[in-house]
């Protein structure tokens, strides 16, 4: 077994910096919260505590120039947008931050190959932890994923003999490459596993996505609407929203084409120019997210498009959260369902 | 009769009358299992009152749900307001948003209930019991920190704060001030504030946000607490605050007559720009 001691991860971090890897880690900041960030000399890893942010922003980046152009007067000359992404290591991340860049991976891989989302991907190796810990907004097992899922990671990193170490276990080539530039950070040994966290599951996906195929009029979501303030916060700190707003920023000599996160949680993302919203207020906007991530994703990638990370649930000022909303309707599905058997039967009765 | 009693029961009764259509609250919990967790509530069937709860926990500012239009459409709407969403209260009849037509207010303090108010009322009130309501003391420690430093180092520490804005908005939504239908940075025709989430952008579009809320702001904090990555908004704000009540003697919030400093001018003003 590869091992490491629990306090050594900063100078495994070290040793990878120093091998050249963009190194993105769970850093615990002085007022003791946990952002995932490029990881720099003297930062403290803490993978007790599941980071405020997704994964996300380091393959597909909040804003990113994806076409450039000279001017000259009325004369512009487009030029060329490479994709040099740094080698980078994702230390740490959780199996519910790795699930997302497999929805990711979809949507940039669909009608159109993305350059520069797959440079990175490419360019990038994933170290996942094996979940330690969850909390009550936790619910990755509900849709599919499990606290110590290995799908989707080139290395596995999981704690051992009660939190005083971690051990490591290559999986793709791209891991092993890793193991290689951690050198003497690891040793050799013998460790005993420990538990990986217990994520109860609180729903039933499949009949969460039965039932929004049938309720697109749902009282429910007027509940919902009501209460969302329309912030974006969810969709920002969610690991598989990947909807992006095109703009173009312009100086006398250069203009730059912008691709930055959008949001379906706010009013301008479907304003027309002649004033018309189809999607008026927050209902239909809360409905939008849902119906996307359990009904039109599922659709056409196969897959749900949410990993039951919680970081929804876990900031939103109204507790309009995908995990609560997909319980509720879960539930309304199984009382539907009980009520239309129990009708048939009532029927069958009837029948003489 | 405790806080919640009193509370539970005047809300119960505004809509059992007809007084009110709607009830804007907190309950305890939310999703998960956090119990202690306080979030919004919204009832319109008085025997769900009996869920209302305030207590120091409650951060939301619920004043901002009054800008929604489907929130306005089930007027009156009875807002539970703590002293600070009072005078966002009071701040957005002076500007014109809210009215007694609107809105009616349930006030609370710290352990006391005061009563179903109007709007009139709800300023009485805050002169007389919560006159004093001052910037925090820790975000006063902070900002003089702050105005110590260099102006290299002071910039340093903005750029590193603002860095990790994604620009998701969640302080526009939060606060009950920003009711803007079209907000500055997301007019393009021209474009005054880059959208780009990085560099002058974001530095543009936070400092902007306080100026906005220069004279305005009721320092209620909801925009801090709804940041989801954690940028000190309100040091900005309670800058902002510190020099409109300095410069202009602001007193956002006490008096619905009042014009608030950034919508106003007077013709016998020191500075010539005026003339």
């Amino acid at each position: 077994m590869n091992l490491i001691a629990a306090d050594k991860l900063a100078d495994l971090a070290a040793a990878l910096a120093a091998a050249g890897y963009r190194v993105v880690a769970p850093v615990r900041d002085e007022e003791g919260a946990v952002h995932l960030k490029v990881w720099s000399a003297g930062d403290a890893i803490d993978t007790a505590t599941i980071p405020a942010n997704s994964a996300k922003e380091f393959l597909f980046p909040p804003s990113e120039v994806i076409g450039r152009y000279a001017l000259d007067g009325r004369d512009f000359t487009p030029q060329e947008v490479r994709a040099d992404p740094p080698r980078t290591v994702l230390l740490a991340v959780r199996p519910c931050d790795v699930a997302g860049l497999a929805i990711l991976d979809a949507v940039f891989n669909w009608d159109y190959r993305d350059a520069l989302y797959n440079a990175r991907r490419e360019a990038t190796t994933i170290v996942a932890l094996v979940c330690p810990a969850s909390d009550a907004e936790c619910f990755c097992t509900s849709v599919g994923g499990a606290p110590d899922s290995t799908r989707g990671a080139d290395l596995v990193l999981q704690s051992a003999d009660g939190g005083r170490r971690f051990v490591f276990s290559p999986v793709t080539e791209k891991g092993a490459a890793i193991l290689k530039a951690a050198g003497s950070t690891l040793a050799e040994g013998e460790a005993r596993l420990d538990p990986p966290a217990s994520v109860p599951e609180r729903f039933d996906a499949a009949a969460v996505a039965e039932w929004l195929g049938a309720n697109f009029e749902s009282p429910l979501w007027q509940e919902w609407g009501l209460a969302c303030l329309g912030c974006g916060a969810c969709t920002h700190v969610c690991p598989t929203c990947h909807c992006f707003d095109l703009q173009d920023e312009a100086t006398r000599r250069e203009a730059v084409r912008l691709r930055n996160w959008d949001s379906c949680a706010l009013a301008l993302f479907t304003a027309h120019a002649g004033g018309h919203n189809p999607r008026p207020t927050q209902t239909e906007r809360w409905r939008q997210r849902v119906m996307h991530k359990f009904r039109y994703f599922p659709e056409r990638f196969g897959i749900f498009a949410c990993t039951g990370c919680g970081r929804c649930g876990r900031l939103c000022p109204a507790a309009v959260t995908m995990g609560e909303a997909c319980r509720q309707i879960a539930e309304a599905a199984s009382l539907l369902r009980r009520s239309s058997r129990s009708g048939c039967e009532g029927r069958k009765a009837d029948t003489p | 009769m405790d806080l919640n009693q009193a509370l539970r029961t005047d809300a119960a009764a505004l809509l059992s009358d007809g007084r009110a259509r709607l009830v804007i609250g907190y309950r305890a919990g939310g999703a998960g299992d956090d119990a202690a967790r306080r979030t919004p509530f919204f009832i319109t069937d008085p025997a769900r009152c009996d869920a209302l709860v305030y207590d120091a926990s409650c951060r939301q500012n619920l004043a901002s749900y009054l800008r929604k239009p489907e929130v306005r459409a089930r007027s009156l709407v009875a807002v539970v307001a703590p002293p600070p969403v009072m005078r966002s209260l009071v701040l957005l009849a002076a500007e014109a948003q809210v009215t007694d037509s609107l809105v009616v207010v349930l006030a609370v303090g710290e352990g006391v209930y005061h009563g179903v108010l109007d709007i009139a009322q709800t300023a009485a009130l805050l002169r007389e019991k919560y006159a004093d309501l001052a910037i925090p003391a820790e975000v006063v420690r902070e900002i003089e920190r702050i105005a110590a430093m260099t102006a290299e180092e002071r910039a340093a520490f903005w750029t590193a704060e603002f860095a990790r804005c994604t620009r998701c908005y969640a302080c526009r939504a939060a606060c009950p001030l920003c009711y803007c239908t079209r907000c500055i940075v997301e007019k393009n025709v021209p474009q005054w504030i880059s959208m780009a989430a990085a560099g002058h952008g974001n530095y543009a579009w936070n400092v902007i946000r306080a100026f906005h809320l220069a004279g305005r702001c009721t320092l209620c904090g909801a925009c801090e607490a709804a940041c989801p990555q954690g940028i000190p908004i309100m040091l900005l704000n309670g800058l902002a605050a510190e020099e409109a009540a300095r410069a202009f003697d602001a007193r956002p919030g006490y008096d619905p007559a009042e014009k608030p400093v950034i919508g106003s001018f007077k013709p016998d003003d020191k500075a010539d720009f005026i003339k």
